[in-house]
């Protein structure tokens, strides 16, 4: 398997919500960067638009 | 190559192979402190920019994300290993925010999960109705009904012949008709 192949295999896995189980027993506190916390980011990043949307309308 | 101008045989295990990075131990070892590296890096203009660029000439999220790891090995930052592992993530965070920016972006995940486009489904899609969908049978469903050549005949099929047809066959009963003129 080539690098590339490896890189996509990952995305799509994490896109599907999966996380390496073994590495994420490691840490005690688990992982930050989990697909749940990008989510959330992506309604902040949306929630962020749409406060900024009636600002444009007024000026 | 010039036979003289070859590496000596054992070149390889004299040089100091050290000096590359992806050879010394990786700066960062850590998931979570990978991804901070990378999105920190992300953030400043110049890559922003460049990572923008790239997503208008068409290039997928997946070859974005194998350059930036692959740059991020050459320098030792983190090991093949970690950057397969961060791969999800850093394409996740380019989708977000390329979606932020009204960017129109490919994954570049490949057509696994795609529903193949066949005539069928076309016109289910489209609600035409095929006539000749519904005579439509099998080739069993003909042989069933009809019978082959090499099929066995039922009883009901056997046209049997009548008695005087048997008989006549069998050489039982011979009409001697008498003739006509009466010359015999």
């Amino acid at each position: 398997m080539k690098f590339e192949d490896a890189v996509v295999k990952s995305i799509r896995n994490f896109m599907r919500g999966k996380m390496p189980k073994a590495t994420s027993e490691l840490m005690d506190e688990g992982r930050f960067y989990t697909p749940e916390y990008f989510d959330e980011l992506e309604e902040a990043f949306a929630d962020d638009e749409d406060i900024k949307e009636p600002e444009d309308e007024d000026v | 190559m010039r036979m003289f101008s070859a590496p000596v045989a054992g070149a390889n295990y004299t040089s100091d192979t050290r000096n590359y990075p992806w050879h010394r131990p990786p700066d960062i070892s850590d998931y979570d402190e990978a991804v901070d590296y990378i999105i920190t890096k992300l953030k400043e203009p110049e890559q922003h920019e460049l990572v923008f660029s790239l997503i208008e000439l068409d290039f997928t999220i997946t070859t974005i994300v194998s350059t930036i790891l692959m740059q991020g090995i050459a320098r030792g930052k983190f090991s093949i290993d970690l950057a397969i592992l961060i791969a999800g993530p850093i394409a996740r965070y380019i989708s977000i925010i390329a979606d932020d920016s009204g960017l129109k972006y490919d994954m570049g995940l490949g057509d696994e999960d795609r529903i193949k486009i066949t005539p069928t489904s076309l016109k289910i899609a489209l609600g035409i109705v095929d006539d000749e969908a519904d005579t439509d049978t099998t080739p069993a469903e003909i042989m069933s009904d009809d019978g082959g050549l090499m099929s066995q005949v039922s009883v009901e099929e056997i046209d049997a012949a009548s008695a005087d047809e048997q008989a006549s066959m069998l050489g039982e009963t011979i009409d001697e008709e008498e003739p006509a003129d009466g010359l015999a």
